[in-house]
């Protein structure tokens, strides 16, 4: 009988203890599973949400990241010393800010407003109606509008937005419903073009940016493109995605990582107490067991073999299970922090990535040894005369 | 030397004549920044633009603390209609939606953690009442009710919940300035990030307490089901 089937049968001799070890080894590796997928899913997920705008450069004024710090000045310049870059094959300047706009319940209310080129990458997605043009047809420049601005204001392409932040109030020509890759839920969104943008706030300077969208051409690689701008502009900061999301690491998405790192100790630690206390007192339970078989001719190794194949198959069981659990589990701890006000509709702090796995895996089986160890010592020192009188005694 | 132009331009010279602890704001504490503060004409001396008109005198915002903290949204109505453009947000404490969402998340863990310790506990009770299976059939067999058997489960079990959850809210309150003192060491900043209350401790005990007597119960109960014989392994 191989150890696997010997362990297999010591545990099916006690299936209540051995189905309560595997729940709990399934529970508490579920929470392993996700914490692993919790450390790094905020900046997983942010790299998709920043790669599908299709720009991998970012280029500010400071250091400070894109719309904290202050604007480029003379931007069409600088994006034309750019643009004639050959690394680069695309340059887009954009604008931020708020608007204030009148609510159909007649209460004033915010709206953040993006400026642009006409789009060209991935900046939003059309989801109903048309995108910007350059066109001022009655006097009103075009505007794109998010879900939620268009619901909470009943607005359709062919709608018009009346401003009331600048005086006189400025109207614009609702073109398309869109999505912005990082609107949030409640918040309302509009894109205008940058002379639109101009328009809608007047005592902005007209030729500034807040940020510098900057695509690489294919081939040429993200790094090189960074460096072409800091030799062109060594007075501009470029930052590629990698450098942002490392920014980004170190601070506004070090909370959830530190929880995430301390909850995954905890869950690891009960893991693997759970399944040692269980082998431990299994093992004293059977010292008679064990005795017998060293005395029928069972080597230590063999004792070895089939305590860590009991051990590896309550972990490898519970571990299985902790799978499906944990992706259930994330999807329900996931819906309750994008509850959060502001966050990107398409951000997530649970992200599967095959090295949380791995990781998963590897804390398991970790786990399956270490808890092995005291019982294995007890079961290979067990004095094999003195355990077997005491049991026929007893 | 501080300049708000991000070519250095336009540089003016300040005196430092402190260094202080920002106020903590559990809004900001994971963002790392360089912060100054001066007075308010200096500021705008510093990064008014000269060619705009009334820059000079312009803020960004004015803190307003009301007589009566009820007469905000009259407020609201009124500087609304007396000054067009101008916003009015209240400013909150302690109910911020981020935090009580947070709160909703910790509470979440906290629910499967629980579960993952029920399930611990109960394979510890099943074992330990699997342990005395011997004891339990001889007692059965000298007279001794089932039901005597069960409440003495039950104390034990009620000994044994009281004395872990004591522990574990001791062990809570003793560390809790460890995990303070680290996150505070992390993040450079003076909030408390753990504070065990007594209705954490006495929220802690009021579940601790029931689900020990439970599984202690739960599984006297499973062995003493079983007929006398088969408890003595005959």
């Amino acid at each position: 009988m191989s150890p696997l089937q010997f362990a297999w049968r010591s545990l099916s001799r006690q299936p209540a203890r051995a189905v309560l070890g595997l729940t709990g080894v399934a529970v508490v590796g579920a929470l392993l599973f996700d914490m692993l997928l919790l450390s790094r899913g905020l900046i997983v997920s942010f790299r998709q949400l920043l790669e599908s705008t299709g720009f991998d450069v970012r280029v500010t004024a400071t250091e400070a990241l894109p719309g904290l710090g202050p604007p480029v000045a003379d931007a069409s310049a600088a994006a034309e010393t750019l643009r004639r870059l050959p690394e680069l094959a695309d340059v887009v300047p954009v604008r931020f800010a708020a608007a204030g706009i009148e609510s159909p319940d007649k209460k004033a209310r915010e709206v953040a407003i993006i400026g642009s080129e006409t789009r060209r990458r991935g900046e939003w997605q059309v989801l109903r109606g048309a995108d910007l043009t350059e066109s001022t047809a009655g006097g009103r420049h075009d505007m794109v509008v998010n879900r939620t601005f268009a619901r909470d204001h009943a607005l359709e392409p062919g709608s018009i937005v009346r401003l009331t932040s600048t005086l006189p109030p400025k109207e614009f020509r609702v073109t398309g419903i869109v999505e912005f890759p990082f609107e949030s839920a409640s918040d309302g969104m509009a894109g205008v073009t940058l002379a639109g943008f101009a328009e809608a706030f007047p005592a902005s300077e007209a030729d500034e940016a807040d940020l510098l969208l900057v695509a690489s051409k294919p081939g040429v690689g993200t790094e090189a493109a960074v460096a072409a701008i800091r030799g062109a502009r060594p007075d501009l900061h470029s930052f590629s995605i990698d450098e942002v999301l490392e920014r980004l690491r170190q601070a506004e998405f070090s909370y959830f990582r530190q929880v995430s790192f301390v909850l995954a100790t905890i869950a690891s630690f009960f893991a693997l107490l759970l399944v040692t206390t269980l082998l431990t007192v299994s093992v004293n339970q059977r010292l008679g067991e064990v005795a017998a078989l060293r005395a029928l001719g069972f080597s230590r190794k063999r004792i070895v073999a089939d305590l860590v194949a009991e051990s590896a198959l309550l972990v490898g069981g519970g571990g299985l299970l902790s799978i499906p659990l944990g992706f259930l589990l994330a999807r329900g701890l996931d819906s309750i922090l994008r509850q959060m006000p502001g966050l990107p509709l398409r951000l997530h702090f649970f992200v599967f990535e095959p090295r949380a796995l791995a990781l998963h895996l590897g804390f398991l089986v970790l786990a399956a040894v270490i808890a092995a160890t005291y019982p294995v010592v007890l079961a290979t020192r067990l004095p094999i005369a003195a355990t077997l009188r005491k049991e026929s005694v007893s | 030397m501080l300049s708000a132009d991000p070519r250095g331009e336009g540089t003016r010279p300040f005196r430092i004549a402190g260094v202080y602890e920002p106020t903590p704001d559990p809004s900001r504490f994971t963002a790392k920044r360089l912060e100054a503060r001066m007075h308010l004409p200096d500021l705008l001396a510093l990064t008014a633009d000269s060619d705009e008109a009334g820059a000079a005198d312009s803020v960004g915002a004015i803190n307003i603390v009301l007589k009566d903290a009820g007469d905000v949204d009259a407020f609201a109505r009124e500087l609304g209609a007396r000054a067009p453009g101008v916003s009015v947000v209240r400013a909150t404490a302690g109910d911020d939606e981020h935090f009580l969402i947070i709160e909703r998340f910790h509470v979440a863990i906290s629910a499967v953690t629980l579960i993952g310790s029920t399930a611990f506990l109960l394979a510890l009770m099943v074992i330990r009442a699997d342990e005395r299976r011997e004891v339990a059939g001889l007692l059965l067999l000298l007279g001794v009710r089932r039901r005597r058997i069960l409440a003495q489960a039950l104390l034990e079990g009620l000994c044994i919940a009281a004395a872990g959850a004591v522990f574990g809210v001791l062990f809570a309150v003793l560390t809790q300035g460890a995990v303070n003192a680290f996150f505070q060491w992390r993040y450079d900043t003076s909030l408390i990030f753990v504070r065990v209350t007594p209705a954490i401790a006495a929220r802690c005990v009021a579940l601790a307490l029931p689900l020990g007597v439970m599984a202690g119960l739960l599984a006297s109960w499973t062995l003493l089901r079983r007929p006398v014989l088969d408890l003595l392994r005959r």
